[in-house]
């Protein structure tokens, strides 16, 4: 019995949990919290009885609606650009450098930058998901245009089907994985590239209010913020991602399937 | 241009009978090079234009410098002696937590590759540091640790050494069962197994998890730096952002960038040729 992986996994949480709770006494620092304190952070955050002056879901809220409309602008700008960058050679050559420092780029940087230039406004903090996010759509959807079977586009060409009807059966359907990367990765990286901005330049949100927690000297508060942002990624997969693949990957035979769904959950790390 | 062309057709022609088809291959494959570079150069100087436009027309100075002022204020900075200082601050915190990172992260990889209960042990949690925002740790460490040395070192520790477990996990897995076999019925000593067969198998997992642990460590360290630090890129970053100064903010982005860029290329990329030189080809 104590052999099994389950037991492992039982005993590494239950070790871990006991023993943050009995060495927190023995530190020399009142700063760092207890589990239960942190457990009673939380709770209280989500009966949204809180010392900030934003509830828990305001501020996600907020930040939820920043993180989707800079991405739809990053969609609206990148796929127009993935779009021609796979398809000409040319613009390919002409942007993909700047694409690839893009990738590379912390997203610290980007909302440093769009702080200086906007200020405490809405504005700064969607610019930076627009910045963080553009590259990774760009570059997987420039993947994808270049994966996109000729055979079939030749065969349906040879059986006279309609333009239209060739973007909707050949080249959406090849290009989806693609876009999906891309909502994963995209998604992910505008996220931190926002977090840091409200910590910057803002006065709401989720990120803002990490910084009252942090400025405030309550590491409950910064911890207990870290564990919702996981819960919200773990639901933001469940309830969207894998539901939306599910419906778009219907077509696909179901062993075809799995290692799409293996590509991994949202990362929201840094 | 034209000139040059032909003469290189004529030499190629004077060497050895090459066919008209070979001939006009090459020629295409030379125009592909020279338009890749051609679009390339476009590029660059299309968006150093857009750059010094907006900056000479449509924007105040402050809000964006012109390319030449950022580059002055890059060599002031170079020759001042201020880059070394601070990129040496953040170096040191870098090399220090990353090695504290390497090894603990070493050890706990190789004991999950080794055992299951291990395994089961330590990967939810393993799954959950990488998935948690650096940021977290990085104000946690500086909430705990304030402005002292340790703060930067503990936030790239914890979140650099769940890389590294995770690579040498799946290296440790993969060891190949039947060298290790053959190497121990033709009894071979421990040290020359591991010497031997362990450790150039490993490497390549070792190399992914330094590349990945690094990348990481760097903009851990420099966030740290932003948040609360007193040397360092990130604390320079900093600075110039409170003092409003963008030609410095720039400045001291493009310099990150190229350090971490010769760093992970250059440096580490030379560690990794040489390590692999008895590769017939590299491939990692």
């Amino acid at each position: 019995m104590w052999g099994s992986t389950t037991t492992a996994r039982i005993v590494s949480i239950v070790s871990f949990l006991v023993g943050w709770q009995l060495i927190i006494p023995l530190l020399p620092t009142a700063l760092i919290p207890t589990p239960i304190e942190v457990g009673e952070f939380m709770w209280a955050e989500l009966r949204a009885d809180t010392l900030a002056p934003e509830t828990v879901y305001q501020a996600f809220a907020t930040s939820l609606r920043r993180l989707v409309t800079g991405f739809g602008i990053a969609l609206l700008i990148g796929i127009p650009l993935g779009l021609l960058m796979g398809l000409f050679k040319r613009v390919e050559d002409f942007l993909h450098d700047f694409v690839v420092v893009g990738l590379a780029m912390p997203s610290l940087v980007w909302a440093l930058i769009a702080a200086m230039w906007f200020g405490f406004v809405e504005r700064s903090s969607i610019i930076t998901v627009v910045l963080a996010s553009v590259t990774f759509v760009i570059i997987n959807v420039a993947e994808g245009v270049r994966a996109v079977p000729k055979d079939l586009l030749d065969m349906s060409r040879a059986y006279g089907t309609s333009d239209l009807h060739r973007v909707r059966h050949v080249v959406l359907p090849s290009l989806m994985p693609f876009l999906f990367a891309s909502l994963r990765y995209g998604l992910a990286n505008g996220w931190k590239g926002l977090v840091l901005a409200e910590i910057y330049a803002s006065t709401s949100g989720a990120g803002w209010t990490i910084r009252f927690w942090y400025d405030a000297r309550r590491a409950q508060g910064v911890i207990g913020y870290a564990l919702f942002f996981m819960i919200f990624a773990l639901l933001a997969e469940r309830l969207v991602f894998r539901k939306l693949s599910d419906r778009v990957f219907r077509w696909r035979p179901s062993d075809a399937q799995a290692p799409q769904e293996a590509e991994g959950s949202v990362q929201v790390g840094i | 241009m034209a000139t040059t062309t032909s003469a290189e057709g004529d030499l190629k022609a004077g060497r050895g009978p090459t066919s008209d088809q070979e001939q006009k291959a090459r020629e295409k494959k030379r125009a592909d090079v020279r338009s890749r570079w051609i679009w390339r150069i476009a590029g660059y100087v299309f968006f150093i234009g857009v750059w010094q436009f907006s900056s000479t027309y449509l924007t105040e100075d402050f809000i964006l410098p012109a390319p030449l002022t950022v580059l002055d204020r890059m060599g002031e900075i170079v020759t001042s002696g201020l880059l070394l200082k601070h990129f040496g601050a953040t170096l040191e915190k870098i090399a220090i937590g990353f090695s504290l990172a390497f090894i603990i992260g070493a050890f706990i990889g190789i004991l999950m590759g080794m055992n299951r209960w291990w395994e089961a042990f330590f990967s939810d949690w393993i799954l959950i540091l990488m998935t948690t925002p650096g940021l977290i740790f990085v104000l946690v460490s500086t909430m705990v640790f304030g402005l002292s040395y340790i703060g930067p070192i503990v936030a790239v520790v914890v979140t650099g050494f769940s890389y590294i477990a995770v690579n040498l996990v799946e290296g440790v897995k993969a060891a190949p069962k039947d060298l290790t076999d053959m190497a121990r019925s033709y009894n071979v000593s421990r040290a020359r197994l591991i010497r031997h067969v362990i450790i150039p198998f490993l490497a390549p997992f070792i190399f992914t998890a330094i590349r990945y642990g690094f990348s990481v460590a760097w903009k851990v360290a420099t966030l740290t730096e932003v948040i609360g630090g007193n040397e360092g890129i990130g604390f320079m970053m900093r600075r110039e952002f409170q003092l409003f100064s963008m030609s410095g903010l720039l400045a001291w982005i493009l310099l990150f960038f190229a350090f971490a860029l010769f760093l992970e290329r250059v440096v580490l990329q030379r560690q990794i040729d040489r390590f692999f030189r008895w590769r017939p080809e590299v491939t990692s």
